[in-house]
Protein backbone atom coordinates (compact mmCIF):
# COMPACT_ATOMS: atom_id res chain seq x y z
CA UNK A 1 0.00 0.00 0.00
CA UNK A 2 2.03 3.02 -1.07
CA UNK A 3 1.03 6.18 -0.42
CA UNK A 4 1.44 7.40 -3.39
CA UNK A 5 -0.32 9.99 -5.19
CA UNK A 6 -2.08 7.92 -7.87
CA UNK A 7 -4.28 9.68 -9.74
CA UNK A 8 -7.93 8.11 -9.17
CA UNK A 9 -11.80 9.06 -9.60
CA UNK A 10 -12.54 10.72 -6.56
CA UNK A 11 -16.25 12.23 -5.54
CA UNK A 12 -15.96 16.31 -5.59
CA UNK A 13 -14.81 17.67 -2.21
CA UNK A 14 -17.26 18.53 0.21
CA UNK A 15 -19.31 15.67 -1.40
CA UNK A 16 -22.07 15.26 -3.97
CA UNK A 17 -25.41 17.81 -3.84
CA UNK A 18 -28.86 16.57 -2.23
CA UNK A 19 -30.27 13.75 -4.56
CA UNK A 20 -34.35 13.93 -4.80
CA UNK A 21 -35.35 10.74 -4.66
CA UNK A 22 -39.12 11.28 -3.57
CA UNK A 23 -42.01 10.76 -6.35
CA UNK A 24 -42.45 13.56 -8.62
CA UNK A 25 -46.12 13.33 -10.33
CA UNK A 26 -47.26 17.03 -10.55
CA UNK A 27 -50.78 17.88 -11.07
CA UNK A 28 -51.13 19.44 -14.08
CA UNK A 29 -53.39 19.72 -17.60
CA UNK A 30 -57.22 20.44 -17.78
CA UNK A 31 -59.21 18.71 -14.92
CA UNK A 32 -61.63 15.98 -16.62
CA UNK A 33 -65.06 18.07 -16.84
CA UNK A 34 -63.38 20.65 -18.56
CA UNK A 35 -61.97 18.38 -21.63
CA UNK A 36 -65.61 16.75 -21.57
CA UNK A 37 -66.58 20.31 -21.91
CA UNK A 38 -63.99 20.86 -24.50
CA UNK A 39 -64.73 17.88 -26.37
CA UNK A 40 -68.37 18.76 -26.57
CA UNK A 41 -67.91 21.91 -27.39
CA UNK A 42 -65.46 21.29 -30.74
CA UNK A 43 -68.45 18.53 -31.19
CA UNK A 44 -70.99 20.98 -30.78
CA UNK A 45 -69.15 23.50 -33.38
CA UNK A 46 -69.06 20.82 -35.62
CA UNK A 47 -72.39 20.44 -35.89
CA UNK A 48 -73.27 23.98 -36.33
CA UNK A 49 -71.27 23.91 -39.21
CA UNK A 50 -72.32 21.11 -40.82
CA UNK A 51 -76.19 22.30 -40.79
CA UNK A 52 -75.05 25.39 -42.15
CA UNK A 53 -72.95 23.75 -45.07
CA UNK A 54 -76.32 21.84 -45.42
CA UNK A 55 -78.63 24.30 -45.84
CA UNK A 56 -76.28 26.08 -48.05
CA UNK A 57 -76.69 22.84 -50.15
CA UNK A 58 -80.07 22.32 -49.83
CA UNK A 59 -80.33 26.10 -51.49
CA UNK A 60 -77.88 25.24 -54.12
CA UNK A 61 -80.14 22.50 -54.98
CA UNK A 62 -82.92 24.24 -55.37
CA UNK A 63 -81.15 26.61 -57.88
CA UNK A 64 -80.25 23.62 -59.86
CA UNK A 65 -83.80 22.13 -59.90
CA UNK A 66 -85.23 25.89 -60.76
CA UNK A 67 -83.06 25.55 -63.86
CA UNK A 68 -84.49 22.40 -64.86
CA UNK A 69 -88.12 24.03 -64.01
CA UNK A 70 -87.49 26.98 -66.10
CA UNK A 71 -86.17 24.42 -69.20
CA UNK A 72 -89.24 22.19 -69.04
CA UNK A 73 -91.71 23.43 -71.46
CA UNK A 74 -89.25 24.03 -74.05
CA UNK A 75 -87.81 20.20 -73.41
CA UNK A 76 -91.41 18.93 -73.64
CA UNK A 77 -92.37 20.73 -76.70
CA UNK A 78 -89.56 19.50 -78.73
CA UNK A 79 -90.15 15.82 -76.96
CA UNK A 80 -93.66 15.74 -78.21
CA UNK A 81 -92.81 16.82 -81.88
CA UNK A 82 -90.46 15.01 -81.84
CA UNK A 83 -92.41 11.91 -80.97
CA UNK A 84 -95.07 13.26 -83.69
CA UNK A 85 -92.44 13.59 -86.53
CA UNK A 86 -91.48 9.35 -85.65
CA UNK A 87 -95.29 8.78 -85.64
CA UNK A 88 -95.65 10.38 -88.77
CA UNK A 89 -92.84 8.41 -90.52
CA UNK A 90 -93.63 5.33 -89.38
CA UNK A 91 -97.21 6.31 -90.71
CA UNK A 92 -96.20 6.49 -93.99
CA UNK A 93 -93.80 3.85 -93.74
CA UNK A 94 -96.90 1.90 -93.28
CA UNK A 95 -98.96 3.22 -95.99
CA UNK A 96 -96.15 2.09 -98.54
CA UNK A 97 -95.13 -1.13 -96.62
CA UNK A 98 -98.70 -2.69 -96.56
CA UNK A 99 -100.05 -1.38 -99.62
CA UNK A 100 -101.20 -4.96 -100.98
CA UNK A 101 -102.20 -6.09 -97.95
CA UNK A 102 -106.14 -6.77 -98.37
CA UNK A 103 -108.48 -5.18 -95.66
CA UNK A 104 -105.67 -3.45 -93.71
CA UNK A 105 -106.72 0.27 -92.50
CA UNK A 106 -103.26 2.01 -92.50
CA UNK A 107 -103.00 3.93 -89.20
CA UNK A 108 -105.83 1.95 -87.46
CA UNK A 109 -106.05 2.87 -83.92
CA UNK A 110 -105.16 -0.44 -81.54
CA UNK A 111 -107.20 0.77 -78.42
CA UNK A 112 -110.78 1.48 -78.31
CA UNK A 113 -110.72 4.46 -76.95
CA UNK A 114 -109.94 8.14 -78.40
CA UNK A 115 -107.55 9.36 -75.83
CA UNK A 116 -103.75 9.52 -76.63
CA UNK A 117 -102.15 7.14 -75.51
CA UNK A 118 -98.18 7.68 -75.59
CA UNK A 119 -96.14 5.55 -77.85
CA UNK A 120 -93.99 2.51 -76.54
CA UNK A 121 -90.36 3.42 -77.43
CA UNK A 122 -90.37 0.52 -79.33
CA UNK A 123 -93.34 1.19 -81.54
CA UNK A 124 -91.48 4.51 -82.51
CA UNK A 125 -87.97 2.77 -83.10
CA UNK A 126 -89.91 0.01 -85.24
CA UNK A 127 -88.61 0.66 -88.31
CA UNK A 128 -84.92 2.58 -87.65
CA UNK A 129 -82.10 0.73 -87.56
CA UNK A 130 -81.38 -1.46 -85.01
CA UNK A 131 -78.84 -0.05 -82.75
CA UNK A 132 -80.99 3.28 -82.15
CA UNK A 133 -83.35 1.19 -79.83
CA UNK A 134 -80.67 0.89 -76.59
CA UNK A 135 -79.61 4.22 -77.00
CA UNK A 136 -82.64 5.82 -76.69
CA UNK A 137 -83.55 3.06 -73.75
CA UNK A 138 -80.35 3.33 -71.75
CA UNK A 139 -78.66 6.68 -72.92
CA UNK A 140 -79.10 8.32 -69.63
CA UNK A 141 -78.89 5.60 -67.53
CA UNK A 142 -75.69 5.92 -65.37
CA UNK A 143 -75.88 2.30 -62.94
CA UNK A 144 -75.22 -0.82 -64.66
CA UNK B 1 -115.02 0.25 -84.00
CA UNK B 2 -111.99 1.85 -83.54
CA UNK B 3 -111.01 4.95 -85.72
CA UNK B 4 -107.28 5.89 -86.84
CA UNK B 5 -104.62 7.83 -85.01
CA UNK B 6 -104.80 11.31 -86.41
CA UNK B 7 -100.84 12.25 -86.46
CA UNK B 8 -100.27 15.81 -87.48
CA UNK B 9 -97.86 16.12 -90.80
CA UNK B 10 -94.90 16.78 -91.09
CA UNK B 11 -95.81 20.96 -92.05
CA UNK B 12 -97.79 21.38 -88.84
CA UNK B 13 -94.89 19.85 -86.87
CA UNK B 14 -92.30 21.98 -89.25
CA UNK B 15 -90.74 24.95 -86.47
CA UNK B 16 -87.91 26.60 -86.12
CA UNK B 17 -85.78 24.60 -83.17
CA UNK B 18 -83.49 25.95 -81.07
CA UNK B 19 -79.60 24.33 -81.66
CA UNK B 20 -78.39 25.11 -78.90
CA UNK B 21 -76.20 22.44 -76.01
CA UNK B 22 -77.22 22.03 -72.79
CA UNK B 23 -74.58 24.31 -70.82
CA UNK B 24 -76.17 27.25 -72.54
CA UNK B 25 -79.59 26.00 -71.87
CA UNK B 26 -78.74 25.97 -68.15
CA UNK B 27 -76.66 29.29 -68.51
CA UNK B 28 -79.44 30.82 -69.52
CA UNK B 29 -82.21 28.73 -67.72
CA UNK B 30 -82.97 31.39 -64.58
CA UNK B 31 -83.41 34.46 -66.95
CA UNK B 32 -85.49 32.10 -69.35
CA UNK B 33 -87.73 31.12 -66.63
CA UNK B 34 -88.34 34.83 -65.96
CA UNK B 35 -88.75 36.02 -69.67
CA UNK B 36 -90.66 33.24 -71.43
CA UNK B 37 -92.76 33.11 -68.32
CA UNK B 38 -96.08 33.53 -70.57
CA UNK B 39 -95.60 30.81 -73.11
CA UNK B 40 -94.21 28.54 -71.25
CA UNK B 41 -96.65 28.59 -68.72
CA UNK B 42 -99.52 28.38 -71.35
CA UNK B 43 -98.18 25.36 -72.83
CA UNK B 44 -97.81 23.61 -69.77
CA UNK B 45 -101.00 24.17 -68.52
CA UNK B 46 -102.59 22.92 -72.50
CA UNK B 47 -100.23 20.41 -72.20
CA UNK B 48 -101.39 19.20 -68.48
CA UNK B 49 -105.14 19.60 -68.95
CA UNK B 50 -105.53 18.57 -72.44
CA UNK B 51 -103.45 14.94 -71.89
CA UNK B 52 -102.85 15.31 -75.55
CA UNK B 53 -99.68 16.62 -77.24
CA UNK B 54 -101.40 17.35 -80.56
CA UNK B 55 -103.42 19.37 -79.56
CA UNK B 56 -101.30 22.19 -78.15
CA UNK B 57 -98.69 22.21 -80.88
CA UNK B 58 -99.30 26.06 -81.57
CA UNK B 59 -98.55 26.79 -77.85
CA UNK B 60 -95.41 24.56 -78.55
CA UNK B 61 -94.64 27.44 -81.28
CA UNK B 62 -94.96 30.01 -79.30
CA UNK B 63 -92.50 28.85 -76.71
CA UNK B 64 -89.94 27.79 -79.58
CA UNK B 65 -90.33 31.43 -80.88
CA UNK B 66 -89.88 33.00 -77.45
CA UNK B 67 -86.88 30.83 -76.75
CA UNK B 68 -85.57 32.13 -80.19
CA UNK B 69 -86.11 35.70 -78.95
CA UNK B 70 -84.79 35.30 -76.04
CA UNK B 71 -81.46 33.68 -77.55
CA UNK B 72 -81.26 36.69 -80.40
CA UNK B 73 -81.99 39.08 -77.89
CA UNK B 74 -78.61 37.69 -75.31
CA UNK B 75 -76.63 37.37 -78.46
CA UNK B 76 -77.38 40.66 -79.76
CA UNK B 77 -76.38 42.50 -76.67
CA UNK B 78 -74.53 40.13 -73.85
CA UNK B 79 -72.87 37.09 -76.40
CA UNK B 80 -69.31 37.60 -75.08
CA UNK B 81 -70.18 37.43 -70.93
CA UNK B 82 -72.58 34.63 -71.65
CA UNK B 83 -70.11 32.80 -73.81
CA UNK B 84 -67.69 32.61 -70.81
CA UNK B 85 -70.13 31.85 -68.38
CA UNK B 86 -71.52 29.00 -70.17
CA UNK B 87 -68.18 27.51 -71.18
CA UNK B 88 -67.66 27.84 -67.21
CA UNK B 89 -70.42 25.57 -66.81
CA UNK B 90 -69.37 23.11 -69.86
CA UNK B 91 -66.22 22.57 -67.87
CA UNK B 92 -67.35 20.25 -65.35
CA UNK B 93 -69.77 16.71 -66.01
CA UNK B 94 -73.18 18.44 -64.18
CA UNK B 95 -72.75 21.48 -65.27
CA UNK B 96 -72.91 23.15 -61.24
CA UNK B 97 -73.70 26.28 -61.19
CA UNK B 98 -72.01 26.97 -58.02
CA UNK B 99 -68.58 27.01 -59.60
CA UNK B 100 -68.99 29.61 -61.84
CA UNK B 101 -70.41 32.50 -59.70
CA UNK B 102 -68.23 35.10 -60.62
CA UNK B 103 -69.03 34.56 -64.47
CA UNK B 104 -72.40 34.41 -63.73
CA UNK B 105 -72.32 37.83 -61.86
CA UNK B 106 -70.46 39.38 -64.68
CA UNK B 107 -73.18 37.95 -67.18
CA UNK B 108 -76.08 39.26 -64.53
CA UNK B 109 -75.10 42.68 -64.33
CA UNK B 110 -74.20 42.70 -68.33
CA UNK B 111 -77.84 42.05 -68.87
CA UNK B 112 -79.39 44.00 -66.30
CA UNK B 113 -77.65 46.91 -67.93
CA UNK B 114 -78.44 46.33 -71.29
CA UNK B 115 -81.83 44.98 -71.22
CA UNK B 116 -83.26 45.54 -67.95
CA UNK B 117 -83.41 41.65 -66.87
CA UNK B 118 -83.41 41.11 -63.28
CA UNK B 119 -82.45 37.57 -62.47
CA UNK B 120 -85.43 36.09 -60.15
CA UNK B 121 -84.36 35.17 -56.60
CA UNK B 122 -84.15 32.18 -54.80
CA UNK B 123 -87.92 30.17 -55.00
CA UNK B 124 -89.53 32.55 -57.34
CA UNK B 125 -89.47 29.90 -60.15
CA UNK B 126 -91.08 27.02 -58.52
CA UNK B 127 -94.33 29.45 -57.51
CA UNK B 128 -97.53 27.89 -58.27
CA UNK B 129 -98.93 30.45 -60.75
CA UNK B 130 -102.37 31.06 -62.17
CA UNK B 131 -102.62 31.02 -66.19
CA UNK B 132 -104.92 32.89 -67.73
CA UNK B 133 -105.98 31.23 -71.60
CA UNK B 134 -109.04 31.99 -73.63
CA UNK B 135 -108.60 28.31 -74.57
CA UNK B 136 -111.99 27.28 -72.70
CA UNK B 137 -111.46 23.78 -70.18
CA UNK B 138 -111.47 20.09 -72.06
CA UNK B 139 -114.20 18.41 -70.46
CA UNK B 140 -113.82 14.67 -70.25
CA UNK B 141 -109.69 14.96 -71.14
CA UNK B 142 -109.63 11.16 -70.33
CA UNK B 143 -112.58 10.49 -73.35
CA UNK B 144 -113.99 8.44 -70.75
CA UNK B 145 -117.47 6.52 -71.37
CA UNK B 146 -120.22 7.43 -69.87
CA UNK B 147 -120.05 6.15 -66.32
CA UNK B 148 -122.78 3.93 -65.26
CA UNK B 149 -125.86 4.81 -63.25
CA UNK B 150 -126.03 4.60 -59.47
CA UNK B 151 -127.59 1.75 -57.68
CA UNK B 152 -131.03 1.95 -57.23
CA UNK B 153 -132.35 3.06 -53.83
CA UNK B 154 -132.51 -0.77 -51.34
CA UNK B 155 -136.52 -0.19 -50.73
CA UNK B 156 -137.76 -2.65 -47.92
CA UNK B 157 -136.49 -3.27 -44.06
CA UNK B 158 -132.61 -4.41 -44.02
CA UNK B 159 -132.10 -7.09 -41.11
CA UNK B 160 -128.60 -9.07 -40.57
CA UNK B 161 -128.86 -12.90 -41.95
CA UNK B 162 -130.68 -15.48 -40.40
CA UNK B 163 -128.42 -18.12 -38.99
CA UNK B 164 -124.85 -15.52 -39.73
CA UNK B 165 -122.99 -15.83 -42.43
CA UNK B 166 -123.75 -19.47 -43.26
CA UNK B 167 -120.19 -19.96 -44.15
CA UNK B 168 -119.47 -23.63 -43.73
CA UNK B 169 -119.70 -24.10 -39.61
CA UNK B 170 -119.81 -20.82 -38.64
CA UNK B 171 -123.06 -19.41 -37.61
CA UNK B 172 -122.11 -16.38 -37.13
Amino acid sequence: MAASKVKQDMPPPGGYGPVDYKRNLPKRGLSGYSMLAIGVGVMCFGYWRLFKWNRERRRLQIEELEARIALLPLLQAEQDRRQLRMLRENLEEEAVVMKDVPGWKVGENVFHTDRWVAPLTEELFNLRPREELPHKRFGFLWYV
Amino acid sequence: MPGSVEVPTFNDLNVEEISVSSAVLKGAAHHYGSQCDKANKEFMLCRWEEKDPRKCLNEGKKVNECALNFFRQIKGSCAESFTEYWTCLDYSNLAELRQCRQQQQAFDSCVQDKLGWERPNLGELSKVTKVDTSRPLPENAYHSRPRPEPNPVIEGQLQPAKHGSRLFFWSW
